[in-house]
């Protein structure tokens, strides 16, 4: 048992967060312009303009006093914290991030139509599996859809997303005044949040 | 437990065979059961291609709150469909049986066009004894 990866959608079908775990097939990089900036540095598109970011109006702090880390800004590259550094591009396989991200939310769409036409009733579409993997979504009242891939003969991780929502998503998006949501410009990514979902994950008993 | 419908897609993903047997789903006009199917093969061949982990076959079962879809692909590329209950253990066995019957029924029938909609009398009672009402104990 094993958990892949995780995204997360907004209720403007916009992927707003991406982690992942145990991938063996990495998609590759966005393309610049197709994902919004703060869903994950590990499939953002490579800028040139590295340092520009850095020096956003928003970071009030001198850059050698120390970094802002509740904020989803892009620190400059040698003060990653947590993540590890991005995969060169030649080096994965599939597609790039943005249309993989783009045909999750339709697969999740389409299915949750399908159930609800196929069962008359408001009812909820949980998951599907494959050989290779089984996909889990919790869908909040908000709007926001959590999309989990993990081991195809697991048990449902429905607890698992909606711990992620109940927990690191309010204590550190919803109630971080820094962090932008239902912006349609920005991800929700920033450290804090990304280190409590993975010490999440990781401290299940399902996780390797 | 109960089996609610069975579905057989072609491989250009049209619906060639469809028929409900317990009551528990939306009625839906045949135009309909059309579109969903459609849907299903485009959906099929996507999921295949999202694995984190190398290749990987289709969408094998689809999950709601109270309902499942089993997907049976044939090596020829026919889909076979069954919606059940979610507690419903012999889906697979169901879906194997009527892959059987249309071998038998349908494909060995030499006034039968391929991948056209089946209307066979063999095939419906054949199916009809494999499923019955749709009530699984």
């Amino acid at each position: 048992m094993t958990i892949y990866s995780l995204y997360i959608y907004d209720r403007h079908c916009e992927c707003v967060y991406y982690q992942d775990w145990h991938r063996t097939k990495r998609p590759k990089q966005a393309i610049e312009g197709n994902i919004f900036p703060g869903v994950s540095r590990a499939v953002a598109p490579y800028t040139s303009d590295m340092n520009m970011v850095a020096q956003s109006p928003r970071n009030t702090l001198l850059s050698n006093t120390g970094v802002i880390i509740a904020v989803n800004e892009e620190p400059p590259p040698s003060s990653s914290l947590h993540n590890a550094p991005a995969p060169p591009p030649q080096s994965s396989t599939g597609l790039p991030f943005d249309e993989e991200a783009k045909l999750v939310y339709g697969v999740i769409l389409s299915l949750r139509n399908m159930i609800r036409k196929l069962s008359g009733k408001d009812e909820q579409f949980v998951n599907y599996r494959t050989s290779a993997y089984k996909l889990h979504v919790y869908e909040t009242a908000s709007g926001y859809k959590f999309v989990m891939l993990g081991d195809p003969n697991g048990d449902s991780l429905r607890f698992l997303l909606r711990q992620i929502y109940i927990g690191p998503f309010l204590e550190y998006v919803v109630r971080n005044p820094l962090a932008t949501m239902d912006s349609r410009e920005r991800g929700i990514d920033n450290e804090y949040f990304r280190a409590s979902i993975d010490r999440l994950v990781r401290g299940l008993s399902v996780f390797p | 437990m109960a089996i609610y419908g069975l579905w057989v897609i072609n491989k250009a993903g049209g619906l060639v065979y469809q028929r409900n047997f317990a009551d528990g789903l939306a009625q839906l006009t045949s135009n309909e059961y059309l579109v969903l199917a459609g849907t299903l093969h485009g959906i099929h061949a996507i999921t295949s291609r999202l694995s984190p982990i190398g290749s990987s076959s289709g969408a094998h079962v689809i999950e709601g709150e109270s309902l499942k879809m089993t997907i049976l692909l044939t090596a020829t590329g026919t889909k076979f469909v069954l919606l059940t209950s979610l507690a419903e253990t012999s889906a697979d066995a169901v879906l194997q049986k009527a892959y059987e019957a249309y071998s038998d029924a349908v494909m060995k029938n030499p006034f039968y066009t391929p991948e056209m909609p089946i209307r066979s009398e063999g095939f419906d009672l054949r199916i009809s004894t494999l499923i019955g009402d749709g009530r699984t104990s």
